[in-house]
């Protein structure tokens, strides 16, 4: 049985971060030391739809003793993978013929004892602004570090495994992703934990820097178990001419508070969005995305379409946001919900701000219930009910689900939504 | 298979406490095609969804018989899979769902778990039934209904009906809003099946769909109710007079 300790002072707080963390470079320990004081003057996120209150979320013992790592076979998502289980690195396979060319694949932790690496890391997430950033901040423990070289002709594809069985009580990660100019990425992340009867906490935070004409996709699938409460923000930083694409599938875990956010930080700067949720039982999904236009010529498009059922509850919100100066930029953004039950509810909260007049800015939204008069046609053909919602909410995501590039994970969406329409 | 019987017997019905059927009899047999006429705001439309199962009509009394088995105990699902079809007046766009895909899990939800069509025998049998009807084949590749128009809609219940092969149709305005063309092509469709293994009624505001599927009798109904029966001719008669002539001729029974 592993121990674990329920943090009550600040001065705890940071006996505990020196004694877990005391050899890391001295900069960093300061930062951690620094989060751990605004830990306790910090509150929660404020979110105006989803109340964090009644969640206890301080009640959840996040300073887990070590556990066993629980190894488990590399997958076949990926030629290049990192896995890490329960907190520990598992497997890290890089081909010798791309370390040579200077890709680089490693926890962050390792990565951190380069300055140049802890110079980089936090210039996308800024400020602590709420407990959960300064959780972050003081107690990361895991995560991977990626950079891939300037000027790889061929697309590189890295998988990342996040894994935890039941006794894990917090897995509190960052990533950083660095990927040089004019070369390509297409990154997988995957977040899976076994259930368990107590709470768990989860909070990732993911940088990505893409420079001159760089192309990356980064797909993530979270498939955590309902005793889960999540937090997850991701945010990419586009230079001249590059491209993000984010491929986001929000299926699992009791809270998830999530989101992406693409600064399109140079001219030519793109980067198109596809995220698509799926609540059931008594799921609270919380998404936020967000296309912040810098610098001229850039362009976003962000789509959304998401499925409650049971008593599951989503807000999703879009912001597409166009700086002064940053003249003819396209911003576009469109969510859609479908709700399969009259329990459920789902907001989609779209806003524009436009700072600049020489720019096309178009948003879009609609929630609703499912179509009882289309229930009845497909029913009367034969068809039991249960098929007939399976095959609107089919017809209802395809559009964006098959706009998922990467086949792989285009198929593991297709699972998790078959899985979530039958339970 | 035997010949099916479809029996509806003092059918009463209400939508939130308003009577709209009230004690509606009417017995189709394999072989036979039925026409059943009558003003709007009849409650044309709501006997066939009624027949069909939609949850939003409450039956108040009375009882539906196919084959001797209760329908109104069924589910609109096991309604269609005992042989009972409605081509809808106003069928749904199913975004994301193609006329193929849709076809192929109803045709294999009839036919149950194990004994699904194959791949090939069903692309066939929809080419075939496609070209009968006159109809593009790439269609079958559209997504349900959507953005079809009318008359491809119509075309396209017609081609369910014939993929499905069902015991007894209701065809519910299947006429309405086609031109002459369009309703040869439907009436065809009905016509190929015309045996002793199919029955049909046919629900109509105008007659002229009746000049080209022939009616074996014809029911005229009036405030939820048949007011009166006859064979084609009636169809004429009431074509020739008008509703008009019916409502007299009840006032001066009554």
């Amino acid at each position: 049985m592993s121990q674990t300790v329920t943090i009550d002072s600040s001065n705890h707080l940071k006996s505990l971060v020196l004694e877990r963390f005391g050899h890391e470079p001295d900069d960093l320990v300061q930062q951690r030391l620094s989060a751990a004081e605004q830990y306790f003057t910090l509150d929660w996120p404020r979110l105006e739809r989803t109340p964090l209150k009644k969640r206890r979320l301080d009640d959840i013992p996040i300073f887990s003793a070590p556990l066993q790592p629980k190894p488990v076979a590399p997958s076949d998502h990926a030629l290049i993978e990192i896995r890490l289980d329960n907190n520990y690195l598992t497997h890290c396979i890089v081909p010798d013929a791309l370390k040579q060319k200077g890709l680089i694949l490693e926890p962050l932790q390792q990565a951190i004892e380069r300055s140049a690496v802890r110079k980089l890391l936090g210039t996308l997430t800024g400020k602590i602004t709420d407990r959960i950033g300064a959780l972050n901040q003081a107690l990361w423990h895991n995560g991977v570090f990626l950079s891939v070289p300037a000027n790889l002709n061929e697309p590189i594809e890295v998988s990342i495994g996040h894994h935890a069985t039941d006794e894990v009580r917090a897995l509190i990660m960052r990533n950083l992703i660095v990927v040089g100019p004019h070369s390509r990425l297409v990154v997988t992340e995957r977040l899976i934990t076994e259930a368990s009867a107590n709470k768990m906490l989860l909070s990732e935070a993911t940088e990505i820097i893409v420079q001159d004409g760089g192309q990356v996709e980064f797909g993530a699938i979270q498939q955590c178990a309902s005793h889960v409460e999540g937090f997850i923000r991701r945010i990419g930083q586009i230079h001249q001419d590059a491209v993000l694409d984010w491929n986001i599938g929000e299926f699992g875990s009791s809270l998830a508070v999530s989101g992406h956010e693409s600064h399109l930080a140079q001219p030519g700067a793109t980067t198109r969005s596809t995220t698509v949720f799926f609540g059931s039982s008594q799921q609270h999904q919380d998404y936020t995305a967000k296309s912040l236009h810098q610098a001229p010529h850039t362009t976003s498009n962000m789509i959304a379409r998401g499925v409650m059922k049971d008593r599951a509850r989503s807000i999703f919100t879009g912001l597409t946001q166009i700086d002064q100066g940053a003249r003819g930029s396209d911003g576009r953004q469109k969510e859609e919900t479908l709700m399969l039950s009259d329990e459920s509810r789902a907001d989609a909260i779209p806003s524009l701000v436009i700072d600049e007049r020489d720019v096309y800015a178009a948003h879009a939204a609609s929630a609703g219930p499912v179509d009882r008069g289309a229930i009845f046609y497909l029913t009367s053909r034969g068809l039991s009910e249960e098929d007939a919602i399976r095959l609107i909410v089919h017809g209802f995501l395809a559009p964006v689900i098959d706009r998922i590039p990467h086949i792989g994970l285009r198929d593991e969406v297709w699972a998790a939504v078959e899985r979530k329409i039958r339970e | 298979m035997s010949t099916p019987v479809l029996e509806v017997s003092d059918l009463r019905m209400q939508i939130e406490q308003k009577t709209i059927l009230n004690g509606l009899t009417v017995t189709v047999k394999g072989g036979e095609i039925h026409a059943i006429m009558g003003p709007n705001g009849t409650g044309k439309t709501s006997l066939a969804q009624t027949l069909m199962g939609h949850p939003r009509y409450t039956v108040t009394g009375g009882t539906v018989r196919l084959d001797g088995q209760d329908v109104l105990a069924l589910r609109p699902d096991e309604r269609a899979r005992l042989g009972l079809f409605l081509a809808m007046q106003y069928p749904s766009e199913i975004s994301g769902v193609t006329t193929a895909n849709f076809l192929r899990a109803a045709i294999n939800a009839k036919r149950g778990e194990g004994n699904n069509i194959g791949l090939k025998a069903f692309r066939d049998e929809l080419d075939r039934v496609m070209a009968f009807l006159d109809m593009d084949p790439t269609s079958a590749n559209r997504y349900l209904n959507e953005g079809f128009s009318g008359g491809e809609k119509k075309r396209n219940e017609i081609l369910q009906m014939l993929m499905l092969h069902p015991r007894v149709a209701i065809l519910d305005e299947i006429d309405s809003g086609l031109d002459i063309d369009a309703i040869k092509v439907v009436a065809k469709g009905v016509n190929s099946l015309k045996g002793p293994d199919f029955g049909a009624l046919i629900i109509t505001h105008y007659q002229r769909i009746l000049d080209y599927v022939h009616p074996d009798f014809v029911h005229i109904m009036v405030d939820g109710r048949i007011v009166k029966s006859g064979t084609a001719e009636l169809a004429l008669e009431l074509d020739k007079k008008g509703y008009e002539w019916v409502r007299t001729e009840l006032a001066h029974q009554s």
